[in-house]
C-alpha cells in the first residue's frame, strides 16, 4: 500500500512574534521551528499503519516551504517514514489553501496513494482546508478530526471528533485522505538509529513553481495583533466580601441578575 | 634452652604430604572458582584500568589495606576493620610458620621463630585472634540478633560465620592443649606470651599426655579442613571480596568525579547505544557488581530509596550481578525495573559512600541511555516534552529562544557576549536562571555582585542554550551533544576567557563534559568565585549576624568537594551555619538532580520536603543552597510542607548581594 503523509513546519507557538515588513505574515527572524503538532499524529499513524500491515506498505512524507522544512521531513523519516519530498517554496506563506492542496494534488495525482493522512489544521495558519481540498481535487473521500483509527479487512474504521463531545464512527474503503486530531495517538520519540537511518533516506526536492497550476481564491489583507481589551479582575479578601463584591459587579456591568 | 615452639608438634612431619596434597587441590578450586568468574567479568567491553598506577596502588593502601572507605562508618566498619587487621595478622603468623618450617628450615637451616621475636610473635598473634573473635562476634550479633534493617542475610552469611568461628576458636584450643602439654611442663613463663592460648589451656592441664596427645591430634585435622573449606569457599561466597573488592581499589575510576563517557554518535558502525545488556558493560561494570559486599551504605543514604521509590543502589548492584552471572541475554533494564532507574538523581551519595568503590552512576546513566535512545523511553511524557523542547528551544520549558536573554534588560554593567566587546567573564547564565521568575533573582544578585566588584560580565544572551545537563543524565546523549556543541562554538566565537555559572550543573558540564568536546576555557562556579571577591576585599558588605543553614548541592559537593568556600562567604557576611545532620558529603539531595527537574515525582514520597523538614529542623530561618534546581525544589518544598513564614530558601548571590 502506498501512503503519503502532509505535514508542515510551522513556529514554536512560545516563540517571540513580530509582524513583517509587508503586514501580511510574521517576521520569520528569532523564531524556532518544530513539526506541525496536528502532522506529527498523521506521520504516527502512518507509521502505526506500516508497522502493522509490515512488507509492501510505503510511507511517502511531503512537505511545502523553504529550505528548513527539510528538518521536519528528516523527523518524519526518523519516525520511520520511507522517502520524503521537499516542495521547495520560500513564498510558501503568500499561497492560500487551494493553491497549497493544489500543489499537494498535482504532486499526488498520478502516484497512486490509497491512504493519505496529514493534520486536522496547521497550527499557524488553522485553515483546516488542506486536506478535505485535495481530496475533492484527487476525486477521493476525505474524512476530518479522526481520533481513533483501525485497519481491518481492508476498511477503515475511524471515529471523529464532533461538536459538544459527541463522536461518529466512519468506516470508509481507501483510497481516502484523512486529518488527524489530538488523542489519536502518541507520537514516538525518534530512536537514535532512526535519526541515523534518516539521514540515508530518500529525500527528494523539487520547485512549487512546476506543480503550481492554479491561482489563489483568498488573499490575504493584513496582520495584525488583537486589540487590547479590558483586563480581568482578581478580587481578593474575605470569602463573604468577595461574594457581595462579585454580586454587585454582577449587578452593574451584566444583565445575568435583572 | 631457647624460646620457641616446635612446629608440627605432636602431629609431625609425616602430615606434611597429605596436608599439602589437600591444601594443593583448595586452592586449585579457588583459582578454578575466579577463573569461572573472569569468563564473566570479559563478557564486558574493553576499558583500561591500568594507568595512573602510582595512585592505584595509594588507594589500595588507603582503602584496603588501610579500611579507610570501610572505616568511614565506624560502627560495624570499626569491627570490619579490627577484625581485618586481626585476620590478617594472623595470615601473616601462618606464613612465617610456613616459611621457617617447610621452607628456610629444612633447605638452609635458617630459623628465625625463636627467642625474642618468637615472644613478640607469639602476643601478637594471640591478641589478633582475640580481637578477632571479638569483632566477629560483634558483627555477629549485628548481623544475627540486631538484624540492621535492610541488611539482607544469605544462607552463605552462616556459613561463614561459623566457618570463622570454628577457625578461630578451634586455633586457640589447639594452642591451649599444646601448652598445657608442653610449656605447662617445661617453660611456664613463655605460655604468658600466649595469653589467651594459657587460659583456654586451663581445662586441659589435669589430662594425662596420651588423651592431650589424641586430641589435638584429631582437632588439629578438625582445624585443618575447617581452614581448607574456608579456601574453597571463597569465590563461591561472599567471601570473595576478599579479592573482588580489594582489587576494585586498583581498578577504580581515577578520572575527575563524574566523568561520563562522551559516545561517538556519527560512529556508523555502532548499532546499539547505552547499556542493553551486560555484555553493553565495560568488564569493570561486572566485576564492580562481584565486588559489592551487600553492606547495603548506598540504600542507606540513597534519597529515592529514603523516600520509598522503587530504587536501590545495592539492588541496582546485585541486580547486575546477578544477570551477568545467571542470564546474561536478558534486557538489564527489565531485571533491574524501568522505574528503579528513572528514580536516581545522580547524587552520587552511594559512590561516596561505597567501601567497595563501586560506580553506581555511570551504570545506571549507561542503562538510561539504551532506553531513550533505543527505545525512545523517557520516566513520563513530561519529560519527553522538556527534552523535545530542548531540541526546538534550547530549554526543557519551551518558552522562545529568542527571550533568553530578557532577564538582563535594563540591567547595567552587562554586555552581550559577542566577540567584539571586551569582558572579565562570561556568564553562563543556564536555563532556570534566564527563564524561571524566582531563579532570574540568582542571576541578577549575581550581576549586581560584579558590577560591585567592578567585573565586565557579558552573557550569550539568546545564543546561549542550555547546557545539556538534565538531558545527558536522563540518558539523551543526541540532544546533550546538540546543545554541547552548538554552545561551545558560541563560547568560542564570544572572545570568553573565563566563564562563571551559578548553576552547579552548568559547571558540572561546561567545566569537565565540554572537555572531551573541545571547550578548553577556565570554567568557575560562583561558590568560589564570590568567596574569592570577599576575601580579597573586592566587595564591600554589610556583616549583620544571622542564623543560617546550608545546603550542600551535590554537584558543589560530592562532585567536587566544594565545601568550605561557600560556608566562608557565609561567615565572612555575619552567618552563623547551623548544619543539618545531613551535610557535607553526606548532603541529602533536593530531588532535582540527575534530570529529574524535568520529572514530575510520582512513586514514593517527596524528596524536597524531606530536606526541607531536615532544614526546619534546624530552627533556622535562611535555607541558603546553591542551585538553581536545589532552588525550584526547596520553593516547592517548603510550599508543600507550609513553611512560607518561617524558612525562606535563598542562593548565596542573594544573601551577598542583600547585604551589598
Amino acid at each position: 500500500m502506498k501512503v503519503l503523509v502532509c505535514i508542515k513546519q510551522v513556529p514554536d507557538m512560545e516563540s517571540k512574534f513580530k509582524i513583517n515588513g509587508g503586514g501580511t505574515w510574521f517576521d520569520e527572524t528569532d523564531l524556532a521551528y518544530r513539526m506541525n503538532e496536528y502532522d506529527e499524529f498523521a506521520v504516527e499513524q502512518a507509521v502505526l499503519l506500516k508497522e502493522k500491515l509490515g512488507g509492501d506498505t510505503d510511507l511517502t512524507v511531503v512537505s511545502i516551504g523553504p529550505e528548513r522544512v527539510k528538518e521536519a521531513i528528516k523527523k518524519a523519516l526518523a519516525m520511520g517514514c520511507d522517502r520524503g519530498v521537499h516542495i521547495k517554496d520560500d513564498d510558501y506563506f503568500k499561497k492560500d489553501s487551494f493553491q497549497v492542496a493544489s500543489i499537494l494534488h498535482e504532486f499526488a495525482k498520478d502516484k497512486g496513494f490509497e491512504m493519505i493522512f496529514t493534520g486536522m489544521q496547521s497550527q499557524d495558519r488553522g485553515s483546516a482546508q488542506v486536506g478535505p481540498l485535495l481530496a475533492e481535487m484527487l476525486g477521493i473521500p476525505s474524512v476530518t478530526t479522526i481520533m481513533e483509527f483501525a485497519f481491518e479487512g481492508g476498511v477503515v474504521s475511524v471515529k471523529r471528533e464532533l461538536e459538544g463531545g459527541l463522536k461518529a464512527g466512519v468506516k470508509v474503503k481507501p483510497p481516502v485522505l484523512l486529518t488527524c486530531q489530538l488523542g489519536l495517538n502518541t507520537p514516538r520519540y525518534p530512536t537514535l538509529p532512526n535519526i541515523m537511518k534518516a539521514k540515508k533516506k530518500e529525500l527528494l526536492t523539487s520547485e512549487a513553481g512546476t506543480l503550481l497550476k492554479d491561482k489563489e481564491l483568498v488573499t490575504a489583507e493584513k496582520m495584525y495583533y488583537p486589540e487590547k481589551k479590558g483586563g480581568g479582575l482578581v478580587l481578593e479578601g474575605d470569602v463573604n466580601d468577595l461574594a457581595d463584591k462579585l454580586i454587585s459587579i454582577l449587578g452593574e456591568k451584566t444583565a445575568v441578575l435583572k | 634452652m631457647t624460646d620457641t615452639r616446635e612446629i608440627y608438634w605432636n602431629v609431625g612431619k609425616s602430615v606434611l604430604l597429605p596436608m599439602y596434597s589437600i591444601a594443593g587441590i583448595a586452592i586449585l578450586i579457588l583459582i578454578i572458582g575466579f577463573l569461572l568468574r573472569l569468563k564473566v567479568y570479559k563478557k564486558g567491553k574493553e576499558l583500561v584500568r591500568t594507568d595512573k598506577m602510582i595512585s592505584r596502588i595509594a588507594g589500595f593502601i588507603s582503602d584496603a589495606l588501610l579500611q579507610a572507605k570501610v572505616l568511614k562508618v565506624w560502627s560495624s566498619g570499626g569491627m570490619h576493620a579490627l577484625f581485618f587487621w586481626g585476620f590478617m595478622l594472623l595470615l601473616l603468623g601462618t606464613t612465617l610458620t610456613f616459611i621457617q618450617a617447610d621452607i628456610t628450615e629444612p633447605f638452609f637451616d635458617i630459623r628465625f621463630l625463636h627467642g625474642s621475636f618468637y615472644k613478640i610473635f607469639s602476643l601478637t598473634l594471640d591478641v589478633a585472634g582475640l580481637i578477632a573473635i571479638v569483632m566477629l562476634g560483634g558483627l555477629f550479633v549485628r548481623r544475627f540478633i540486631i538484624r540492621p534493617e535492610g541488611l539482607e542475610t544469605r544462607l552463605g552469611d552462616y556459613a561463614i560465620h561459623l566457618l570463622l568461628f570454628t577457625i578461630l576458636i578451634t586455633g586457640f584450643v589447639l594452642e591451649g592443649i599444646r601448652i598445657a602439654a608442653t610449656e605447662y611442663q617445661t617453660n611456664m613463663p613463655l605460655a604468658f606470651f600466649s595469653p589467651v592460648g594459657l587460659a583456654v589451656s586451663l581445662p586441659f592441664t589435669g589430662m594425662d599426655a596420651a588423651s592431650l596427645s589424641s586430641a589435638h591430634r584429631y582437632l588439629w585435622w578438625f582445624h585443618f579442613f575447617v581452614a581448607i573449606g574456608f579456601i574453597v569457599f571463597i569465590p563461591f561466597t561472599k567471601l570473595k571480596h576478599m579479592f573482588t573488592t580489594s582489587t576494585n581499589y586498583i581498578f577504580t575510576d581515577r578520572r575527575p568525579k563524574g566523568s561520563i563517557d562522551t559516545l561517538d554518535l556519527e560512529d556508523e558502525n555502532v548499532e546499539s547505544f547505552g547499556v542493553g545488556t551486560v555484555k553493553d558493560f565495560f568488564w569493570k561494570d561486572i566485576f564492580d557488581a562481584d565486588a559489592c559486599t551487600e553492606c547495603k551504605r548506598c540504600q542507606d543514604v540513597c534519597p529515592a530509596f529514603n523516600t520509598q521509590k522503587p530504587l536501590s543502589p545495592m539492588k541496582v548492584i546485585t541486580g547486575i550481578r546477578e544477570t551477568a552471572f545467571n542470564s546474561p541475554e536478558n534486557p538489564l533494564a527489565n531485571a533491574l525495573s524501568k522505574d528503579a532507574l528513572w528514580s536516581c538523581t545522580t547524587c552520587r551519595a552511594c559512590q561516596e559512600v561505597c567501601p567497595a568503590s563501586i560506580e553506581h552512576v555511570n551504570k545506571i546513566i549507561g542503562m538510561r541511555r539504551n532506553l531513550v535512545l533505543m527505545d525512545g523511553e523517557f520516566p513520563g511524557p513530561e519529560v519527553k516534552t522538556a527534552v523535545e523542547n530542548t531540541e526546538v528551544n534550547g530549554n526543557p520549558f519551551g518558552l522562545a529562544f529568542a527571550s533568553r536573554g530578557d532577564w538582563a534588560e535594563g540591567l547595567e554593567g552587562l554586555t552581550l557576549a559577542d566577540g567584539n566587546t571586551e569582558m572579565d567573564i562570561l556568564y553562563f547564565a543556564g536555563c532556570y536562571a534566564s527563564f524561571d521568575k524566582r531563579n532570574r533573582m540568582i542571576a541578577k544578585s549575581f550581576i549586581k555582585i560584579c558590577r560591585s566588584a567592578g567585573i565586565k560580565v557579558g552573557i550569550l544572551g539568546k545564543d546561549e542554550k542550555c547546557c545539556g545537563e538534565p538531558m545527558r543524565k536522563i540518558g539523551n546523549e543526541y540532544i546533550y551533544q546538540m546543545m554541547a556543541v552548538e554552545n561551545i562554538e558560541k563560547i568560542k566565537n564570544s572572545g570568553t576567557k573565563r566563564i562563571v555559572t551559578t548553576c552547579p550543573h552548568c559547571f558540572n558540564t561546561l567545566n569537565r563534559d565540554y572537555r572531551d568536546l573541545g571547550l578548553d576555557i577556565e570554567v568557575e562556579h560562583q561558590a568560589t568565585f564570590l568567596s574569592r571577591l570577599i576575601k580579597e576585599g573586592r566587595i564591600k558588605l554589610k556583616s549583620d549576624p544571622f542564623d543560617v543553614t546550608y545546603h550542600d548541592s551535590c554537584y558543589m559537593g560530592r562532585y567536587n568537594d566544594i565545601y568550605d568556600e561557600p560556608r566562608q562567604a557565609l561567615k565572612a557576611i555575619g552567618g552563623t551555619i547551623v548544619e543539618m545532620d545531613k551535610t557535607r558529603d553526606n548532603s541529602f539531595c533536593c530531588g532535582g538532580g540527575g534530570g529529574r527537574v524535568m520529572a514530575e515525582e510520582k512513586l514514593g514520597t517527596r524528596i524536597n520536603a524531606e530536606r526541607i523538614r531536615m532544614a526546619s529542623a534546624t530552627n533556622t530561618h535562611v535555607l541558603v543552597s546553591n542551585c538553581p534546581f536545589c532552588m525550584t525544589m526547596f520553593e516547592d518544598g517548603v510550599k508543600a510542607e507550609g513553611l512560607e513564614a518561617t524558612l525562606w530558601t535563598k542562593d548565596l548571590s542573594e544573601i551577598i548581594a542583600e547585604r551589598l
